[in-house]
């Protein structure tokens, strides 16, 4: 399962090809200017007429928005509206779906992730997942965070204890759970939990973090504390978040796209969407008039 | 309602744990006294006979002890026999003639001298024979006096015929309470009772040692010893009823049969005297977990089943376990539901029903005749034969519970793996098999139980019942399932050494709530962790 051959075609400057590890570090920081990216024009995901069916249903359809670098997008709407399978078709873990199938464009980091060459591999290590309900492995809190890396074939101790310290300390764990990394990862609280799946995402060094829903399950306090995170973060991530929350998406995002019945009614930046939004069906949701 | 389903499910636990005793607790019982049971000193003979075994000082005191014991038994028959068997003493009679005529020609008489000896020898053996043989008393009384009145003859008294005057002495003795009437019938209950003390005792010291190890030794027991007593004691007799009716069995005593003749006090001496003949001892005969069975379980343990019973299962488990998974993983990761998995799953559940006696055949039919004979084995059974047959007999089993258990790991588990980057089989390994680990345990346990106990699938593939200890996989090896079958069905032997069968029964439930509990420990900790406490 080699990660070079039949790379993704673009790749973000900061990854070190044919390096030691093909691995952004944290300490490296800044990855923007690594990347050379121009903040504003170039998109992070860019999607074109992009389409998803189960089977005969429609999931999405024909959505079309570009997801800037080092920002927070929110996704909202109602129930089923296919906020998920959008945001499940950037990382491709909709593929698992035994009927599923995409049509358009869908471009990560350049390279459009439904091309036949796209290494899966190396697009989910660009793309780290949260999801609604904390999810970590029957392991320890250690393994947990280290799995990722450890995929990546990076087997040194020291260089994995470095990885897990930096990625719990990224998602604002690190100072509660310091003394039982052997513990189990279900040793946790809810909001621990989900800092953790954060941190394990974080642990593979992604551009992208896709959070569907990741506060549903959490009390408000922990749902603060992810949001402060999500807060920090951003200066290095692009971050899309899915939620129910029209307040959450008010606080956190600097975009915010809002989906009806699989398509994609309007996106704007988050100020207009919640005041001034071109919509009266987008109106209607933010405003609380919709069912 | 509520009541009543907690009196229901009350009610149905009592009746569980009643059955489960009153199935469990006799065959526990009697298997457990396989190890736990009184040994007499013909059991101790036998261990240091046999396994070299015990305390030999110890050992030779009680043989001496019990020998003094049981010299009373043996003079009582003795003397009676001298009554009753009149071809026995006639033969003597005459050998002792013959062999006087040839002392007398050592001793350098001849001649006249010679002559009227041999003729007074000849009349005395005539005398006594035709005493022997009459059953007239006042006969008897007349020619055993003819024959004492010859006792002064210096001639005669000093030679070999001394020996024929003692005969005459016993024989007298030996009828004074004798009914002629009854000889045969006596002759008959006499062949019973030394039958009876052969068995309870081994055979008469002084005899030639039998070559059959189960004959050389009386009863080993002490509740074998108490049984044999019973019937010396107290003889089962046939009575006719009325013509058209059964025969009914009718206890009777010894004893009153042999009222006022010499071996009348045998009777009472048995009865009170036999631990003094046997010396029983409580004894725990750990060994039989690990002895050689001698003359197909009449003595001895079930180590070699044990042994056997182990290797079945284990190289069994070696296929069933990865086949099984791999198995289970392809149905629940690699495919949708098409045909081929929907044909593949009907195969399984199929599987699943078939008599095992007909995986029994297969086996024979397909590993012993056909594909292992293409491997250079030979083409009759043997243990990898055995193991693959219970594998494929339990391969459903298993295949059925690894599914379940790898359909039941959440699915968030796999999609939090995926999308950080895992392959699918890396997934599968590092993630989805962890979580399923105790429900794939459960199927091993289920497994285990199945062929560590199935008799049918090895009957013809790699089972024996006197087999020597495997030394490869393609010896044949005996199994303690096959073992109690063996015994069940037409063993004489089994009929005499119950706790034998039992104890092969029990050591069978024994080594599979083992096996079981090792497992069972396995997955408790396996869980403890995954549910990370
Ligand atoms: N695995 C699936 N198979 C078939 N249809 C699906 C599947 N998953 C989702 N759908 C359908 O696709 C549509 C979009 O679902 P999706 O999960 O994307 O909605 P959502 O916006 O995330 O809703 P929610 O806010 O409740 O999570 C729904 O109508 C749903 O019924
Ligand atoms: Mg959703």
């Amino acid at each position: 399962m080699t990660t070079e051959e039949n790379d993704m075609q673009t790749q973000p400057a900061g990854k070190a090809k044919g390096g030691a590890s093909p691995f952004i570090r944290l300490d490296e920081g800044k990855l923007q200017p690594k990347r050379k990216v121009d903040m504003n024009s170039i998109a992070v995901v860019k999607s074109e007429n992009f389409n998803f069916y189960y089977g005969s249903k429609v999931g999405v359809k024909n959505i079309t928005m570009d997801i800037y670098p080092c920002s927070v997008t929110a996704i909202i709407g109602p129930s089923g509206c296919g906020k998920s399978t959008f945001i499940r078709s950037i990382n491709r873990i909709n593929d698992l779906i035994p009927h599923g199938r995409a049509e358009g464009k869908l471009f990560v980091n350049g390279h459009n992730v439904y091309e036949k060459n796209t290494n899966l591999i190396r697009l989910r290590q660009q793309t780290g997942m949260v999801f609604q309900r904390p999810n970590p492995f029957p392991k320890s809190i250690f393994d947990n965070v280290a799995y990722g890396p450890r995929l990546q074939g990076i087997r040194d101790n020291s260089e994995l204890q470095r990885i897990v310290e930096e990625s719990l300390r990224a998602a604002a764990l690190w100072d509660e759970v310091r003394d039982d990394l052997k513990n189990s990862a279900f040793a946790l609280s809810g909001g621990q939990q989900q800092r953790l799946c954060i941190a394990r995402a974080l642990a593979t060094r992604p551009n992208i973090l896709l959070m569907d829903e990741p506060c549903s399950a959490l009390d408000p306090t922990a749902t603060g504390k992810i949001e402060d995170l999500i807060d920090q973060l951003q200066k290095d991530y692009t971050i899309v978040i899915v939620t129910h929350n029209m307040q959450q998406a008010a606080r956190v995002s600097q975009r915010t796209a809002f989906f009806c019945l699989g398509e994609l009614v309007e996106y704007d930046l988050t100020s207009k969407i919640f005041s001034n939004p071109a919509k009266k069906r987008t109106e209607d949701y933010v405003t609380g008039r919709f069912g | 309602m509520d009541k009543f389903f907690t009196g229901l499910s009350g009610f149905s636990i009592v009746l569980l744990t009643a059955a489960l005793l009153i199935v469990l607790v006799p065959m526990l019982l009697k298997g457990g006294s396989a190890v736990f049971f009184k040994g007499t000193v013909e059991f101790r003979k036998m261990q240091a006979d046999i396994f070299n075994r015990g305390d030999d000082a110890a050992l030779k005191n009680e043989k001496e002890r019990t020998r003094r014991a049981r010299e009373f038994i043996y003079d009582s028959i003795e003397t009676f026999k001298n009554g009753i068997d009149p071809a026995a003493l006639s033969e003597k009679v005459r050998q002792i003639n013959r062999q006087f005529g040839e002392q007398l020609k050592d001793k350098g008489i001849e001649g006249e001298d010679y002559q009227s000896l041999r003729s007074i020898a000849r009349e005395l053996r005539d005398k006594l024979i035709e005493a022997f043989e009459s059953n007239d008393r006042n006969l008897i009384n007349e020619n055993i006096k003819f024959v004492f009145s010859y006792k002064q003859d210096n001639r005669l008294a000093n030679s070999g015929m001394k020996e024929m005057f003692a005969i005459a002495e016993k024989f007298s003795r030996a009828i004074e309470n004798v009914d002629f009437q009854k000889r045969d019938r006596y002759a008959q209950s006499l062949g019973e009772i030394e039958e009876i003390v052969t068995q309870l005792l081994g055979p008469k010291p002084g005899e030639p040692v039998p070559v059959l190890a189960m004959a050389r030794y009386g009863a080993t027991r002490w509740e074998q010893a108490e049984k044999l007593k019973e019937q010396l004691l107290y003889p089962v007799r046939w009575v006719g009823g009325k013509p058209g009716e059964p025969l009914v069995a009718e206890k009777y005593s010894r004893q009153e049969e042999f009222k006022g003749t010499a071996i009348e006090p045998l009777f009472g001496y048995v009865d009170k005297e036999l631990s003094n003949m046997l010396e029983p001892r409580r004894t725990f005969y750990w060994q039989f977990f690990i002895d050689d069975s001698i003359n197909s379980h009449y003595f001895g343990g079930v180590g070699p089943e044990i042994l056997g019973t182990l290797l079945l299962t284990i190289v069994a488990m070696i296929f069933v376990i990865p086949l099984g998974v791999i198995s289970a993983a392809y149905l629940v990761e690699c495919s949708t539901e098409n045909l081929a998995v929907k044909i593949i799953r009907m195969c399984i559940n199929t599987l699943a029903g078939v008599p095992s006696i007909v995986f029994g055949l297969f086996g024979l039919a397909f590993f012993v005749l056909y594909l292992l004979p293409l491997f250079g084995a030979p083409s009759k059974g043997n243990i990898l034969a055995a193991s693959l047959t219970l594998a494929v007999l339990t391969l459903p089993l298993m295949i059925r519970a690894s599914e379940e258990a790898l359909r039941a790991v959440p699915h968030t588990y796999k999609e939090a793996s995926l999308a950080l980057g895992a392959g699918h089989f890396r997934t599968f390994i590092k993630v989805t098999l962890p979580a399923a680990m105790p429900g794939i345990l459960t199927g091993i346990i289920l497994s285990l139980g199945r062929v560590a106990g199935e008799t049918a699938p090895i009957l013809f593939t790699g089972t024996a019942a006197v087999a020597s200890i495997p030394k490869s996989l393609f010896d044949a090896t005996r199994t303690l399932s096959y073992g109690s079958y063996d015994m069940a069905v037409g063993d004489r032997i089994a009929a005499m050494v119950p706790h034998q069968q039992y104890g092969m029964v029990v050591t069978l439930i024994l080594l599979v709530l083992i096996l079981n509990t090792a497992a069972i420990l396995l997955r408790w900790k396996i869980s403890k962790k995954l549910r990370g406490h």
